[in-house]
């Protein structure tokens, strides 16, 4: 089974995105695999609602562990199956907390394995600086890492967001050259692109 | 960045324990995973530097095949015009490059396919020019709706590069109830689809890719570029044995240059010769006699430098 991975700074709607793609896809409930830091794994099955109210909040650092899912990709006839994982989110300097560096280290582990990487920018605060999920050197590192990749793109959030389009055109020119798509992952926009670009690459 | 760090990198746990220490930011580490994973990187991808004059030369340098050396010469004018023409803001079409190659075993359909996709590549036709080579086994199911299937997931692997299937005629026999057809009617539509970003090359037998095309009428329009690899002359398979030997740092005695033109004339008599190989004959002949030669000389008792380089006559023979 190929890995996708949804990467990204802190806050920019990792998680939320995981839930609603798999709703968009058809998964009425989702099956969701924990793995911690220390390497215990755990699986739990819950409502797509319930998900976002408790995996998704506003504020930095909601997601500490490994959270995965399977999807089932509709490809020609056939389907198939990936495994779709969230990660913690990426921060620019170095964080004080021990935890979520462990939870980072984590990620990065997870990416490495990856066959699809899919890095995730607010477009929203892409034009401002001082948000925590602002566009930063974190984000440049990625894309330059992700190169060794064969499936990478960036997916461009918040759309539904005012002045989010203009964060999406600086975000098309400072990576040019690499695939984006505008997405919102709160009202399910941009899902058939991502399809089409996971679809493709598995 | 990586200069911040007294030590040297060599393993990934390394990175990982940094970045939990709080060392490095997490942007940092993924900047030495990429450098580490650069060391790794197969030689293979070497080839992708390759300028578009040493994959020229490459060509040039194969023995015969005039035509296709024609050929590539035609496509290269028309995709710098087509550029010229863009940049005057003129119409613009993208070529059909979609081919049929014709010949034998070993008269280089496949090394020729493998050159096109990288100097396509380099000419601004295909993305990637990487070449996919599949057989009717790659393409055919076993049940119904299987075969469109295997057939797309082929195609997919073989976007923005070449698409080259061996044996091609083997896809029309069988009839009508053969899912032979099914791959075809899916490759065709594809061919459509993908104009732009995908080269389809059918290759095999001259007479039964004739056949083939004549029992698919449709398929001939569809690829308008055909080519006839015709089988070398003993001339020329001469020269491609010097070429392999002189490539791999041995050489000929005279006396064995003299054997191994009588035995390429026999097996020209021969009345397989079309299925023998041509240029992958001489291959065969010249690997066997490469053995030979160490075998001979695992007996001396003292080697010298001519020894290593020499194929004598006494090494070659039939495969």
């Amino acid at each position: 089974m190929k890995q996708c991975t949804i990467i990204g700074k802190t806050n920019v709607g990792k998680t939320l995105f995981l839930i609603n793609f798999a709703e968009y896809l058809g998964v009425k409930s989702l099956v969701i695999n924990y793995t911690y830091k220390e390497g215990s794994e755990k699986s739990k099955t819950i409502s797509s609602k319930t998900a976002i109210s408790s995996l998704v909040d506003e504020k930095p650092h909601k997601t500490l562990c490994i959270q995965a899912i399977t999807l089932n990709i509709p490809i020609g006839k056939g389907k198939k199956k990936i495994k779709l994982i969230d990660t913690a989110g990426f921060i620019d300097g170095i964080h004080p907390d021990i935890e979520v560096r462990k939870a980072i280290s984590q990620t990065l582990t997870i990416i490495r394995d990856s066959d699809i990487i899919l890095h995730m920018i607010d477009a929203y605060a892409a034009k401002k600086q001082d948000l925590p999920s602002s566009l930063g050197e974190v984000d440049y590192q990625i894309a330059q890492f992700a190169q060794i990749k064969r499936g990478y793109a960036i997916l461009a959030n918040k759309m539904d967001l005012p002045g989010a389009e203009e964060g999406y055109r600086k975000i098309k020119e400072e990576f040019s050259g690499h695939m984006i798509i505008p997405i919102s992952a709160l009202y399910k926009r941009g899902f058939k692109e991502v399809k089409t670009f996971v679809a493709r690459n598995i | 960045m990586i200069n911040k760090v007294k030590h040297t990198i060599d393993n990934p746990s390394q990175i990982h324990n940094m970045l939990i220490e709080g060392e490095i930011t997490p942007g940092e580490a993924l900047t030495m995973f990429s450098q580490l994973e650069r060391y790794k990187i197969p030689f293979s991808t070497v080839n992708e530097e390759e300028s578009l004059e040493d994959v020229m030369k490459e060509l040039d340098q194969l023995i015969g095949l005039s035509k296709v050396k024609y050929l590539v010469k035609e496509i290269q004018a028309f995709a710098q015009i087509q550029k010229k023409r863009r940049e005057a803001k003129l119409l613009t079409e993208p070529q059909v490059l979609h081919m049929i190659f014709k010949g034998n075993p070993g008269t280089g359909k496949t090394t020729v396919a493998r050159l096109l996709g990288k100097m396509f590549k380099h000419m601004g036709i295909l993305q990637k020019g990487h070449t996919v080579e599949v057989e009717r086994a790659d393409l055919v199911g076993e049940y119904i709706g299987h075969t469109a299937q295997k057939t797309r997931d082929q195609i997919k692997k073989a976007l923005g590069g070449i698409l080259f299937i061996d044996e091609a005629y083997s896809l029309g026999r069988g009839g009508e109830k053969d899912f032979g057809k099914e791959a075809i009617d899916t490759l065709v539509k594809a061919m459509e689809d993908y104009k732009d970003n995908l080269i389809v090359i059918l290759a095999g037998y001259k007479d039964e890719m004739e056949r083939f095309l004549q029992i698919n009428p449709g398929l001939r329009s569809r690829f308008p570029i055909q080519i006839e690899f015709n089988d070398y002359s003993v001339d020329e398979l001469m020269q491609i044995a010097k070429m392999m030997v002189k490539k791999r740092q041995y050489e000929f005695s005279p006396e064995a240059l003299i054997k191994l033109e009588r035995l390429l004339y026999n097996s020209q008599n021969d009345i397989n010769y079309d299925k023998l190989g041509n240029a992958r004959l001489v291959r065969n002949i010249i690997e066997k006699a490469l053995r030979r030669q160490a075998l001979r000389l695992v007996k001396q008792k003292v080697i010298s430098r001519e020894d290593l380089l020499q194929i004598k006559p006494e090494d070659i023979s039939e495969v």
